[in-house]
Parts: C-alpha cells; sequence; structure tokens
C-alpha cells in the first residue's frame, strides 16, 4: 500500500448520518407499508369477488321483486275481469228472471 | 411501527440454514453509517446524501424477503447505494462540475495539518468521473476486494485494476504537485 492509499483510507472514512436517520427511514417504510397496504385492501380479489357476487345478488333479488310484481298485476286484473264477468252474468240473470216473471203473469 | 419491525424480525426468523438476518431496524443502524458516507463521498451534501441513503434503505425494505444472509444484505447495500449515488452525481453534474484542475489550491495551513489533507482527498476523490469514484470509493472506504467490487459494480477484475490504476495516477499527478508531499510514491 503506497502513502497516497493510506492518505485515502484516512480521508475516505465512514461518516455518521444525523442521530434520526434510523427514526426517519423507519417512519417512512411504516408509511409505505400503509399505502401499499391500502392499495392492496382495494384491488385484492375477495374485494373483486365480493362486488361481483352483490351485483348478482341485487340482480336476483331485482328480478324477484319485478316478478312479484308483474303476478300481483296479473292477479288484479284477473280480479277485474271475474268481478266484471259476474257482473254481467247478474244482469243476464235478473233479465232472465224479469221476462220469467212476466210469461208468468201472462199465462194467469 | 411496531408492526413493521415484528415482521421484519418474523422474516429473519424464518430463514434456516443461513446466518440469520437482524431486524429491520437493526439493518438500518448497522449500515446507515456505511450507506450514508457512499452518497456523500458522490454527492458531498449532507441532506442529498441523507435522502439517498433513505431511499437505498427504503428500496431494502421493499426487497427485504430476497436479502438472504448478513453479506448478502451489505453486497446488495453497497451496489444498491453505488448505482443510486452514480446517478445521481450524474444529474448533479450538470448543475455545477468541478474538474481536477478546478478545485481549488490548498492553503499553507491545509499542508500543514493531515485533516485538511484528508479534506483535500476527499474534493479530490469528488472531482473524479463518477466510475472511477465509485471504483475508489469501494476500494478505501469499504475496503473492498477487486473481486467485490467487480461484482457491485458489474465491471471485470482487469476493468476494476485499470480503474483504480487510473484514478491513483489522476490523484497522485495533483496532490504531488499542489502539496510538495511524498504521497505520491
Amino acid at each position: 500500500m503506497t502513502p497516497l492509499e493510506d492518505d485515502l483510507k484516512q480521508a475516505l472514512k465512514r461518516q455518521e448520518p444525523a442521530a434520526d436517520f434510523t427514526a426517519r427511514v423507519l417512519a417512512r417504510c411504516a408509511a409505505a407499508e400503509l399505502s401499499s397496504k391500502r392499495r392492496f385492501f382495494w384491488s385484492a380479489p375477495v374485494w373483486r369477488m365480493g362486488l361481483a357476487a352483490a351485483a348478482v345478488l341485487l340482480m336476483l333479488v331485482g328480478g324477484s321483486v319485478y316478478q312479484r310484481h308483474e303476478h300481483e298485476v296479473k292477479g288484479m286484473a284477473a280480479k277485474r275481469q271475474l268481478l266484471l264477468a259476474m257482473r254481467i252474468a247478474g244482469t243476464k240473470l235478473q233479465e232472465v228472471q224479469q221476462r220469467v216473471k212476466e210469461s208468468e203473469q201472462v199465462e194467469q | 411501527m411496531g408492526a413493521l419491525l415484528a415482521a421484519t424480525t418474523s422474516i429473519a426468523a424464518t430463514r434456516e440454514g443461513q446466518a440469520a438476518l437482524p431486524a429491520f431496524a437493526t439493518a438500518v443502524d448497522l449500515h446507515k453509517a456505511m450507506v450514508y458516507s457512499i452518497a456523500w463521498q458522490f454527492l458531498r451534501d449532507r441532506v442529498a446524501a441523507d435522502e439517498l441513503a433513505q431511499d437505498v434503505f427504503l428500496q431494502l425494505h421493499k426487497n427485504w424477503a430476497r436479502i438472504e444472509s448478513p453479506a448478502h444484505m451489505v453486497f446488495w447495500l453497497r451496489k444498491v447505494a453505488t448505482h443510486r449515488a452514480i446517478d445521481a452525481a450524474r444529474k448533479r453534474k450538470a448543475h455545477a462540475e468541478t474538474s481536477l484542475e478546478e478545485t481549488d489550491e490548498p492553503t499553507v495551513l491545509e499542508r500543514v495539518h493531515d485533516s485538511f489533507l484528508s479534506s483535500y482527498l476527499q474534493r479530490m476523490v469528488a472531482s473524479l468521473p463518477e466510475k472511477l469514484r465509485g471504483v475508489i470509493v469501494l476500494r478505501y472506504q469499504e475496503e473492498m476486494e477487486l473481486e467485490e467490487i467487480a461484482k457491485v459494480l458489474d465491471m471485470n477484475v482487469s476493468t476494476v485494476k485499470t480503474q483504480i490504476s487510473r484514478a491513483l495516477d489522476l490523484l497522485r499527478g495533483k496532490v504531488s504537485r499542489r502539496l510538495g508531499k511524498g504521497t505520491g510514491q
């Protein structure tokens, strides 16, 4: 080793960074870890699967509610038709009764 | 932060057949002077060197699972710190370049005291081209073998030898000319 090399070793001795260096590094690492966890949380497969399941469930429930509503509408229409038919039948029956009474009176 | 420390400790504990890795916080404490000094030799700016050293440890934290042993960690830190420092020094070079010839003459007092000689040599090293500076820093600050330097800087051993010799010639010429001291022999 030459004198210059000795001098270089002496000159290039390691230096210590600021006293709070480790604490600052750990704080940055913790912040980076937290941020990557948040990103992972929202992009995690479990979340994507959950959203898909919720969409399917919503479609099933919506379909069921719609079917029930359709059923009720059809039922109400059928009821209305039945009442109308009964009303017509009642009127016809009254007419027949009336004619029977009239013909009986003519015979007497 | 407790979770972070616990996680890094548990990673260390799960490795088998290799020297146990220290916890991340301990690793930072153990190697901060090495990483900071490498950055300092390239940037000669406390704030910039501190920031670069922090970035290196942040990168180490992200790659913690890939670190195989304490020796691998030291190699990894030296490699990442040196490459980052070379890049940072090149970027800063555009702003202010100090060549060997432009470096200030030492004063009479500097010739008297070794501490001034050290300071002068540091400035001389800082004025070397980045690759040569990297070789010199790894050789004389980190006291690494030529083979190790070659691995860190992705060079042949013969190239490392040539670069050290070239850097020493440059420094020797400058120092003996300016200080008139027998260091150049």
